[in-house]
């Protein structure tokens, strides 16, 4: 029996395998990993359901992480994207998709460094539109860069999905989208509007800066009011129009859901120049006290 | 006929050797792994979330099998207050209870507890912005609570300044925060603060490496590309000093840190890694001062400005000097930021 598995072949073949793997491990031990969760699945054409964009730092604190992804845009569309909960607190490039292209992007950053198995990075809805083998897969660009202070690439394993789409239920398409927008009637958490001028950027203009998250649904978009201007779709950091800074400025972060919260700034007002009163009659003062001695003089 | 049946056995034999050392090469990655940030000394107890751990009295329902009896009382009903510590007051001696119990919904909050130098400041970060700043004590002790939050998953930063001026790097933890929970978080050991007082000299030249950490603890001392540790010990006041003599290094770059090692099972991560070069010649030390604006601080302000200049050649956000403001660039921002 032995003689029959241990062929010189078979044996060969074998403990090839076995060093295979033990090499392959001690390899592959340090890479981070991206993975989508869930990584295999079935739904039906209609649903609109969530795939999780997760790393696993794998004992390495990750500081930066460059995202491309493809998918099967035959089969599946995305419908939108959620920063809800992510680990990433700062967007160098938000999130974008294309349809017609069958590809999602962002680059994001942890300050000091994201340590653990599986954070979320963002949380992408797509729709079934059609039966099939709907794949969704890494591009090789995509990276992850250590928290060293030198920005060095971290060796990285990506880990797709691959959906299967069945045909249309009789009963209504399920929309796991929808429930978590319902579920949301939190506000995005508060923050403030920070004005800063410098010569770097904007031609040394004044600009303001905002920024803050939600963490049930995601931050959809922010918009600017500037005195009685209208309210402007905009992005931090954000050029002012007034630039005499007189503006009450109003900053509005809206979430997925349509909760909003609302910064303001205030100008200070300059209060009212009291010195230049006491300067004056001190002034009136000298002089009534210099004609008076005057006319003593000529006396 | 004998060799060609020895032959299976001999390549067996060499596989399994090789097996061996490829596992050995594994678990050596990992203890590299693990030496290389991972820490071994934070616990998280969260409040509120109906079970009783290590740190807690009790939690909600679970008391731990404890009950007023225990305490020596006749009989009642022992409860569990908001701070998950036991509440006596509905205990009765025999016949009416010992006082008037009440129980409110617990507000959602985050305590931290931890070591960094002794009388530093403690800058606390929310999701990369400054939430609060609190002081050690003379011991290096550290205690911050973090107040109105809601449920989520948040990112806390924590870094400090000692003595001499000189930040750590930041410290992150990442967790969820649940509604109506106390989460504590202990054993948090800041990492030594580093400094150098050459970043370019001669082979054999002394190298002061110093820095602060907790009183009284042995530092390690690494020097990368020559795989050196050295040890030197913190003063009374946290300060350390390490005279080190570069004759042991070869000319060319050269990287060091430190962390300290309280037991085998608590140690801190390693501090800020500072670059030297040994010998004539060579590359630029790498431009570390993420702070664009000059302003102390490296935030959304810093942020902003390399995002005015993401992808052209600018030389202020160029932190890496590759002649393009790309992905390192960010990440080394990253690695400096104070919020």
């Amino acid at each position: 029996m032995i003689k029959k598995y241990f062929s010189k072949n078979n044996l060969s073949k074998f403990v090839f395998l076995f060093v295979l793997i033990g090499v392959s491990i001690s390899l592959g031990a340090k890479a981070a990993v991206l993975y989508l969760e869930p990584a295999e699945e079935e739904y039906h054409r209609e649903d609109v359901f969530i795939v999780e964009v997760r790393l696993d730092s794998e004992e390495e604190y990750i500081n930066t992480t460059k995202v491309n992804l493809t998918f099967s845009k035959e089969v599946l569309e995305v419908r939108d994207f959620s920063q809800g909960n992510s680990i990433l607190t700062l967007w160098l490039e938000e999130p974008s998709f294309s349809n017609q292209a069958g590809t999602i992007s962002f680059i994001g950053g942890i300050p000091g460094g994201y340590l653990g198995e599986d954070g979320s990075l963002g949380k992408i809805i797509f729709k079934a539109k059609k039966e099939g083998k709907g794949e969704i897969q890494f591009q090789e660009d995509s990276q992850v860069l250590l928290n060293d202070g030198f920005g060095t690439e971290a060796e990285l394993k990506k880990q797709g999905a691959a959906l299967n789409i069945l045909a249309e239920k009789l009963e209504a398409p399920k929309d796991e989208w929808l429930g978590e927008l319902k579920r949301d009637n939190t506000p995005p958490e508060p923050f403030e509007i920070k004005i800063h001028q410098d010569s770097a950027i904007f031609e040394g203009k004044h600009f303001i800066i905002f920024s803050t998250t939600d963490k049930q649904t995601g931050i959809d978009y922010y918009e600017v009011k500037e005195s009685e201007r209208d309210w402007k779709k905009a992005k931090s950091p954000y050029l002012l129009e007034d630039q005499t800074l007189k503006s009450i400025i109003k900053v509005k972060a809206v979430d997925k859901a349509g909760n909003e919260i609302i910064a303001e700034y205030v100008p200070l007002k300059k209060s009212f120049p009291y010195w230049i009163i006491i300067l004056i009659l001190a002034g009136v003062g000298i002089v009534w006290w210099i004609i008076q001695k005057l006319r003593y003089v000529k006396k | 006929m004998n060799g060609n049946r020895k032959t299976p056995i001999f390549i067996i034999l060499l596989l399994l050797i090789l097996t061996v050392v490829s596992a050995a090469v594994f678990i050596t990655h990992n203890v590299q792994a693990q030496m290389s940030g991972v820490m071994a000394t934070v616990r998280i107890i969260v409040c509120g979330n109906g079970i009783a751990e290590a740190d807690e009295e009790c939690d909600g329902t679970d008391f731990k099998s404890q009950t007023c009896i225990g305490f020596g009382y006749g009989g009642g009903t022992l409860s569990c207050d908001n701070a998950c510590d036991f509440d006596i007051s509905s205990c009765t001696t025999g016949g009416a209870p010992i006082g008037g119990g009440s129980s409110t919904r617990i507000a959602t909050k985050v305590i931290f507890q931890g070591k960094a130098y002794p009388n530093s400041s403690i800058t606390i970060l929310k999701d990369g912005e400054v939430t609060t700043v609190v002081m050690a004590d003379s011991n290096a002790d550290f205690r911050a609570e973090i107040t109105d939050l809601t449920a989520g998953i948040y990112t806390f930063g924590l870094w400090a300044k000692d003595k001499d001026g000189i930040k750590s790097i930041i410290y992150t933890l990442t967790f969820r925060v649940r509604v109506s929970t106390i989460t504590t978080v202990s054993g948090i050991y800041l990492p030594p603060t580093i400094d150098i007082d050459k970043t370019r000299l001669q082979k054999g030249e002394i190298l002061n490496i110093f820095g602060q950490t907790i009183p009284n603890v042995e530092v390690d001392v690494y020097i990368f590309s020559g795989e050196i540790i050295e040890k030197t010990q913190a003063d009374e006041i946290g300060a350390w000093l390490l005279l080190f003599n570069t004759q042991a290094l070869e000319d060319g770059p050269h990287i060091t840190k430190a962390r300290f090692q309280l037991n085998d099972e608590e140690r801190s991560i390693f501090s800020e890694a500072l670059s030297f070069y040994i010998g004539e010649g060579g590359p630029d030390i790498v431009f570390s001062d993420a702070d664009f604006n000059d302003d102390g601080r490296v935030s959304l302000v810093d942020f902003s400005i390399l995002l005015y200049h993401w992808g052209t050649d600018n030389v202020r956000c160029d932190l890496n000097r590759n002649r393009v403001v790309d992905l390192p660039d960010f990440s080394i921002m990253l690695y400096y930021w104070t919020g």
